[in-house]
């Protein structure tokens, strides 16, 4: 019996947890859990699992686990308590292996909060203006009130709010029907950068989301949340983020869904903040991307 | 974890019983601050940490510096100082920063100083007390570590030491999962079915915001190396309160109260989550008074 708790039950565990990472890292569901820079370490994790489960399948390696000295486990009174041990050490894993799903169900963004601010959030990468030469900086928004100059007196005129050429056209990603490719967190960024405003306002630009209802009080005109996942590290820290879009009618698409919305961006001030709104020209439902989170 | 139980095996294998010791300084306080400071030259997350020290208390680590070391690690290191001040950015970094390293370095150095007169006995579970036939004395005393039972197929040669290392971090690891299992899946309960919106009416009030984000914190068990970034996104909290998040977690949540009772006594891991709470609520909100934070 000595021998199974310290040999073989080790063994089998550390090949669970070994198979349970290099699948996932084998299979890409790793992207759904770890961002690109980390993977790589679960797939060593994982060959470290294996090697060291082959020391104890293969050769006669023994753990002083669960044997009654020297185990620090709390069920390990007893030969039923130390199974127990063993399976509350396997059975999670494998169980989440098997039956996690891909993405977050909808309750659980609800109660994460949905972040529609970047100033609650911090760049991992450089956005797609700050990576160019400045554009002519063009306060763009009719709405919102100037700010002031250090002497006191008002700023010059602002330009039209109309799609103005700039740089940032000829660099911005573009899809094969000419609409600038821009994720949900390029507009939650371009809301507090005057300057990525105005390569982004008035254009035509797709971006690919999940469907959520807005809140009561931004309701209304059809509007509905385009939401991504943002990462930082890991799953646990994952935090939805969205922009609100306002469709010429009630999306059909149903709540969690992955919509393709094509739209012109603007930035209204509502409650006495910009926040970017998509105005969609058209809604339709399409695949996941390749990478459902954003990093 | 597996880092840890690596490190961990690779100093049952290859680091000798009395060296352990031989570069603390011979003075208390300063051999305590010299324990909080090791996450410098050994980073490790609270997880792994907890894994290290139960090797360093066997190989003889006085259990007052290993504690010490164990709330150090976590936020006294490189890894988490870089990740806090890009976290912070444009939100002053830089005291935000210092203020997570000096205070925790203080709050582990008080830790290490307040168990340094409690009897071993008292402090550590009965099955790592049986590994300890040596002196059971905290304090600069060493706890000597007993034979261990894993075999020793390779004599003293390399191959035999690297077979060692992969039976102690298996020990180790299994030792340490089940309760990293257990707290897990707690934390990861709280992190998807508790609505956290719920906390957010607390934020207006100084005192109550600290201790909201505290309790998020436990709750949410998050990697001290990350949590700065889940800290920041909380607008509305004032700094003092994303302060204590960020001292709190590192060194009291969810999962490392399971961990801790690998260790631990019971009592001791209470004592020690209560008293870190009321010490890090009052420190952040002293602070959030006096620097207007």
């Amino acid at each position: 019996m000595t021998t199974l708790f310290n040999r073989w039950l080790p063994g089998v565990t550390l090949l669970a947890w070994s198979a349970v990472l290099l699948s996932f890292y084998i299979s890409g569901r790793i992207a759904s859990f770890l961002i690109p820079a980390f993977r790589v370490n679960v797939l060593l994790a994982g060959l470290v699992f294996l090697g060291m489960a082959c020391c104890f399948l293969f050769l006669p390696a023994v753990a002083n686990c669960c044997d009654e000295e020297r185990c620090g486990h709390p069920l390990g009174r007893n030969k039923l308590g130390r199974i127990a041990t063993f399976l509350i050490l396997l059975l999670p894993v494998v169980t989440a292996a098997l039956c996690s799903p891909k993405n977050f169900g909808a309750t659980t963004i609800l109660n994460k909060g949905i972040v529609t601010d970047a100033g609650g959030l911090v760049m991992r990468k450089t956005p797609q203006k700050l990576a160019q030469p400045a554009a002519p900086a063009i306060a763009s928004n009719p709405a919102e009130p100037a700010l002031p100059t250090k002497d006191g007196s008002q700023p010059a005129a602002q330009a039209s709010p109309a799609a103005t050429q700039t740089d940032a056209d000829n660099y911005l990603p573009k899809s094969k029907e000419g609409n600038i490719q821009l994720q949900v967190l390029d507009l939650l960024y371009a809301a507090q950068d005057t300057s990525m405003r105005a390569d982004f306002e008035g254009k035509t630009v797709e971006v690919i989301g999940q469907l959520m209802p807005a809140e009561a009080d931004l309701a209304g005109a059809n509007r509905f949340k385009l939401m991504r996942m943002f990462m930082w590290c890991c799953a646990a820290d994952a935090k939805p983020i969205a922009a609100l879009v306002e469709a010429p009618e009630k999306p059909t698409a149903p709540e969690m869904a992955w919509v393709k919305v094509v739209g012109k961006v603007t930035f209204p001030v509502e409650g006495g903040r910009t926040i970017p709104v998509l105005k969609a020209i058209s809604v339709k439902q399409t695949e996941p991307p390749e990478e459902t989170m954003l990093y | 974890m597996l880092l840890g139980s690596l490190v961990s095996g690779a100093v049952e294998a290859f680091v000798p019983r009395e060296s352990i010791t031989r570069w603390l300084p011979k003075n208390y306080a300063a051999a305590i601050a010299v324990s909080a400071l090791m996450g410098l030259v050994l980073p490790m997350c609270e997880c792994a940490s907890v894994v290290v020290i139960r090797r360093l208390i066997r190989k003889g680590l006085p259990l007052s510096c290993a504690i010490t070391y164990m709330m150090g690690a976590p936020i006294v290191s490189p890894v988490v100082a870089l990740s806090t001040y890009v976290a912070f950015r444009g939100q002053n970094p830089l005291e935000m920063t210092l203020l997570r390293l000096v205070i925790g370095f203080l709050i582990a150095v008080g830790v290490g100083m307040a168990v340094r007169d409690i009897p071993a006995e008292k402090l550590l579970q009965p099955a790592m007390l049986d590994s300890l036939p040596g002196r059971r004395r905290t304090g600069l005393s060493m706890a000597v570590a007993g034979n261990d039972s894993t075999l020793d197929l390779g004599g003293e040669g390399l191959r035999g030491k690297l077979f060692r290392t992969v039976q102690s971090a298996t020990s180790d690891f299994l030792d340490v999962t089940f309760f990293f299992v257990v707290g897990a899946a707690i934390a990861s309960t709280f992190n998807t079915a508790v609505n956290q919106n719920l906390l957010i009416p607390l934020a207006t009030n100084p005192a109550l915001s600290v201790m909201a984000m505290m309790v998020l914190a436990f709750a949410l068990a998050l990697c001290s190396s990350t949590n700065a970034f889940i800290a920041v996104s909380f607008r509305m909290f004032p700094p003092s309160a994303k302060l204590a998040f960020l001292l709190f977690g590192p060194v009291f949540d969810t999962k490392l109260f399971f961990m801790y009772g690998a260790v631990f006594r019971r009592w001791f891991v209470l004592s020690l989550g209560i008293g870190l709470f009321i010490v890090i609520a009052l420190i952040c909100n002293h602070l959030g008074l006096i620097l207007n934070i």
